[in-house]
């Protein structure tokens, strides 16, 4: 591909923003995000003739990043999160979880949405916790489609794995998300606004 | 009119596909045909779209100077 010097540095510079918010929710500190930006940086640019289309360029700088990122996970083996970023997920058969399921109450339906107001009232801080504490491999498709705004396709093409997947991935992450933040809400104890057990308390099974 | 017809089952399983503007022509009408006609898969989208609307506030652009300048200082370098 014969991107121009002037051309590469324009699209790196134009995503520094999204490549470095990226980064920092994968290493989760500021040191390290800098340094994985810089070494994505380099790497795009040594390997420049791997990019297919200047049209590509977002889907092959971020699989970049994210290659980068599990290599130096790997390096640094003594992180134990090691294991989780290539864990096979399809083998994972962990109930899904949705905190609607917990608190939607058709009865009250015309004039009360508590599920609703639960996400209203959920806090910067608290998602940003909930989003930190998943998984590595739950959190990229998470970050790349619901901050970055990645289509399915780009997310498979960012990550190497098949859109299938990416499909199953997300259900499942964002299921994570949601028990996360159901159990922090609980821990605040904010976890509903109508009484308790005026509709059902869904912890017990029938 | 041959516009298919979805239940509460196949909507559910297609609505995160929905939020992230995922499904292709068909099935779009008829989930969309579906949200119309049925409350309780219509809130159950509604809350799916609010939270990835919320997870998706928490997008940072914003980049310090000094980000801005060792990247400019690396491409300089190249
Ligand atoms: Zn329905």
């Amino acid at each position: 591909m014969g991107l121009s010097k002037e051309a590469f540095e324009n699209q790196v510079m134009d995503l520094l923003g999204r490549l470095h918010g990226v980064a920092r929710r994968l290493t989760g500190n500021e040191a390290d995000a800098e340094d994985l930006v810089a070494e994505t940086v380099t790497k795009a640019w040594r390997c420049l003739n791997t990019l297919a289309s200047e049209d590509a360029f977002k889907a092959w700088i971020f699989r970049i990043l994210n290659n980068t990122f599990i290599s130096d996970l790997r390096r640094a083996s003594a992180r134990p999160r090691l294991e989780s970023i290539e864990s096979e997920d399809e083998s994972e058969d962990e109930a899904m979880f949705s905190i609607f399921e917990q608190m939607h109450q058709p009865f009250l339906l015309w004039f009360s949405t508590p599920e609703q107001e639960f996400v209203d009232k959920l806090l910067r801080e608290d998602l940003d916790k909930a989003l930190g504490s998943l998984p590595d491999h739950y959190r990229v498709v998470v970050i790349l489609s619901d901050l970055e705004e990645f289509s399915y396709s780009e997310i498979a093409e960012t990550l190497a794995i098949p859109v299938g997947t990416v499909r199953s991935r997300l259900a499942r992450a964002r299921s994570a998300l949601q028990k996360v933040l159901w159990a922090q809400a609980q821990e605040y104890g904010l976890k509903g606004s109508p009484k308790q057990g005026c509709h059902g308390s869904t912890t017990d099974a029938p | 009119m041959t516009e298919k017809e979805i239940d509460c089952e196949q909507a559910l399983k297609q609505i995160l596909e929905y939020v992230d503007h995922e499904l292709e022509d068909g099935n779009q009408a008829a989930m969309e045909h579906h949200l119309h006609t049925c409350q309780s898969c219509f809130s159950r989208m509604e809350f799916e779209r609010r939270l990835k609307d919320k997870v998706g506030a928490l997008r940072e652009e914003k980049v310090s100077s000094n980000v801005t300048n060792r990247i400019k200082g690396l491409l300089d370098s190249f």
